[in-house]
């Protein structure tokens, strides 16, 4: 530890209570795929800050057949989803609308499940907020049919959540000390298909896969971070094990069309956003998010903007106008460690020299 | 397809001054072109809480204010006392701006309704069934009730009966809410499309693309029709043709709905700007950073412009510049209602306000 870094608190024990009947699933997490990462790239993809669905289409296309092998857009996706499912995509919405999951993305997902069979009537875009998903305006621009749902409606909005399935800690002395998972997917969905952003985060270091999947799925999690502390390492990927979460989440698409590179996950600073064109596929969302971690470090160092595994206490700020302005500056101790440790509770491969990295550019 | 008689039709009554009977004041979605400047608000008059989240436009009649909150009820509030005359629960979830036509009041649903209820008694007069959410506001025009679904149809309905005399098929999901001339229905799809139908048969006279999809809902100056799209871009179409008259670009998508006066158009769009325009050259009189993403319907009064972002703010209509910004501590989505020296307004977490 250099003479200049905090010595950062240690997280309290974390309970988690599953359904006593939960099978596991063969596609659960690290899913088909461990360790295997389809980069794509292509310039055109992003154009006067407007994502161009064509390109995107192909990307996608390309992406899932490169994960697969399979010669067919088709068979790519039926390896994921079949008729009978329920599948929910799992939409970022915050930081909506200068990054959020694009919904042209979200459209060609919807084309790919049903090209695997999947009714529109079985398909539901979700995300925790509804107010952040209107934001957006996910509800106009996806396709006649398709369910648009937000778990809670405020921030006090308890009612879709399922008691019965909860990670329960004392982070801070909170009063509610449990964190329940959405009865939409303990409940109705049968597969989800997870489209994270590829931003940093104030408090976990960056959100990605992990992030938007546990995060985006159990109530009262900002309670995890207190400034300048924060505890999603360990707690995110402890929520993505849970079950049936990590069962049913069987496939990760990470719209990198915009790449945060500070400020997330809120920001509308356009200074700050940077036009990637990238796109990820994978089953393994530690993998994932470890590429993406390496890829904001770059282009971080690249705006000589300190790393953010930072743990100076000088570039700790309490001013949000000035930590969204300033890039040396944030409201909390980053925690990208919370990528390893999910990688330590089996839920995929963390060590860059055992990820299957194929960097394709199309354009 | 059965034609309304247009000729046979009555008008809707003028509203009352201190009235706001629909999502921008009146079919004229004028927003209130009338209503004086205000000074800041200093404190709430009163603050009641709904229960559940408010994400449309509360509507004013009569000194009752009508809010619908999210999960399901329609609330009938004095604006003497802020205390709930009545509610009435739908099947449903709420998203849609209530409209108030003669005694009933009219609201969509998340179940696919779209309901008439008494004003007076609170109770259901008819409800008409489409096959998706219904987040558009009702318009209410010649003795019929027009309104988008998001099954990609517009509706027409009759107000006395709720029997349906039309539907049209516009491709895309439906959340702009219509404008009703004279003889037209405008009306923007998710599809991307800004179609002109025929009021009596739901015929397309005309439709004109844009690059994405449209959250935002028209409003007519002269033969203008003025509206937003996600392509980011804020569109004057002739209202004859479609032709695109002028077109300007802003920073992001526009979910916010344009409100005129006189020659002024003005706008907000998700990149935090609000625009005012020339509304026949398309030049642009003033821009004004008012938050970090606006998707309300600005309100524009006598030489002042109300806006709703983060707090509400009112600006001077003929500079842009921000006169005073007044915050309730919780997010509001929603337009405000100006009437006599109230603002009021519901907030995301189901507070609505009466400020003064």
């Amino acid at each position: 530890m250099a003479a200049n870094e905090v010595l950062l608190p240690q997280a309290p024990p974390i309970d988690v209570h599953e359904p006593s009947q939960s099978k596991p699933s063969p596609l659960r997490i690290p899913g088909l795929f461990p360790g295997r990462v389809v980069e794509l790239s292509d310039g055109r993809s992003i154009v006067g800050n407007r994502v161009s669905q064509p390109i995107v289409s192909q990307m996608l296309e390309r992406g899932m057949k490169e994960l697969t092998g399979e010669p067919t857009c088709r068979g790519a996706w039926a390896k994921f989803a079949a008729p009978g499912d329920v599948v929910g995509i799992k939409i970022n919405p915050s930081g909506a609308p200068a990054c959020c999951s694009s919904p042209e993305i979200v459209r060609e997902i919807i084309k790919g499940l049903e090209s695997a069979g999947v009714p529109a009537r079985n398909i539901i875009v979700f995300d925790r907020f509804a107010y952040e998903i209107d934001i957006g305006s996910y509800q106009t621009l996806l396709p006649r049919g398709i369910d648009v749902v937000g778990v809670q409606d405020s921030k006090l909005d308890s009612s879709g959540y399922d008691v019965s399935v909860y990670c329960q800690a004392s982070f801070f002395g909170e009063w509610e000390t449990r964190s329940y998972m959405a009865s939409l997917v303990t409940q109705k969905l049968t597969k989800i298909i997870n489209v994270p952003t590829m931003k940093d985060h104030s408090a976990s270091g960056v959100t990605g896969c992990l992030k938007n999947l546990g995060y985006g799925t159990f109530s009262n999690v900002a309670r995890s971070h207190q400034a300048p502390y924060s505890f999603t390492d360990p707690l995110i990927g402890i929520m993505c094990s849970v079950e049936p979460l990590r069962s049913k989440a069987v496939l990760h698409i990470m719209d990198g069309t915009r790449q945060v590179w500070h400020g997330g996950p809120l920001t509308q600073v356009q200074e700050f956003i940077y036009p990637a064109g990238l796109l990820l596929v994978g089953t393994d969302p530690v993998a994932m998010d470890t590429i993406e971690l390496e890829a904001i470090e770059k282009k971080r160092r690249q705006e000589r903007a300190p790393s953010v595994w930072e743990r100076n206490p000088a570039s700790i700020t309490t001013n949000g106008e000035e930590f969204y302005h300033n890039p040396s500056k944030n409201l909390f101790y980053r925690q990208p460690g919370h990528i390893a440790a999910a990688g330590k509770l089996g839920l995929g491969i963390s060590d860059l020299q055992r990820i299957d990295h194929r960097q394709i550019s199309l354009g | 397809m059965e034609k309304i008689n247009n000729s046979s039709g009555t008008s809707e009554p003028l509203t009352a001054e201190n009235d706001w009977a629909t999502l921008l004041y009146d079919n004229t979605r004028s927003g209130r072109q009338g209503v004086r400047a205000l000074p800041a608000p200093v404190r709430a008059r009163w603050q009641t809480r709904m229960g559940g989240s408010v994400r449309s436009a509360p509507v004013l009649r009569d000194g009752i204010l009508y809010v619908a909150s999210v999960p399901g009820i329609l609330h009938a509030i004095s604006v003497e006392t802020g205390r709930v005359k009545w509610e009435f629960r739908a099947a449903g979830q709420i998203h849609s701006t209530p409209s108030l036509s003669a005694n009933r009041i009219f609201f969509g649903c998340d179940n696919g309704k779209v309901y008439a209820v008494d004003c007076e008694s609170g109770t259901k007069v008819w409800e008409a069934s489409t096959q998706a959410e219904v987040w558009a506001s009702p318009v209410i025009r010649h003795g019929h009730v027009f309104f988008g679904s998001a099954d990609g149809h517009m509706y027409a309905i009759e107000v006395k009966t709720g029997n349906a005399r039309w539907k049209q098929s516009l491709d895309g999901r439906i959340y702009s809410t219509a404008y009703a001339a004279e003889k037209t229905i405008y009306v923007g799809s998710g599809s991307g499309s800004v179609c002109a139908l025929d009021a009596g048969s739901g015929t397309i006279v005309w439709s004109t693309p844009t690059g994405n999809g449209i959250d935002s809902s028209p409003a007519l100056a002269g033969n203008t029709l003025l509206i937003g799209s996600e392509d980011f871009f804020f569109y004057a179409l002739d209202v004859s043709t479609g032709a695109v008259k002028w077109k300007y670009e802003t920073g992001l998508g526009i979910a916010s709905s344009p409100a005129v006066s006189g020659e002024l158009a003005v706008v907000g769009s998700k990149d935090g700007f609000l625009y005012a325009w020339e509304i026949t050259s398309g030049e642009l009189r003033w821009k004004t950073r008012a938050g970090q993403v606006i998707t309300a319907p600005p309100v524009i009064g006598e030489s002042v412009v109300y806006i709703q972002t983060e707090g509400t703010l009112a600006l001077d209509n003929a500079s842009g510049k921000i006169m005073w910004r007044a915050g309730v501590g919780s997010s509001v989505q929603a337009a405000p209602i100006i009437s006599g020296k109230s603002i009021y307004i519901a907030s995301n977490d189901g507070e609505v306000y009466a400020l003064e």
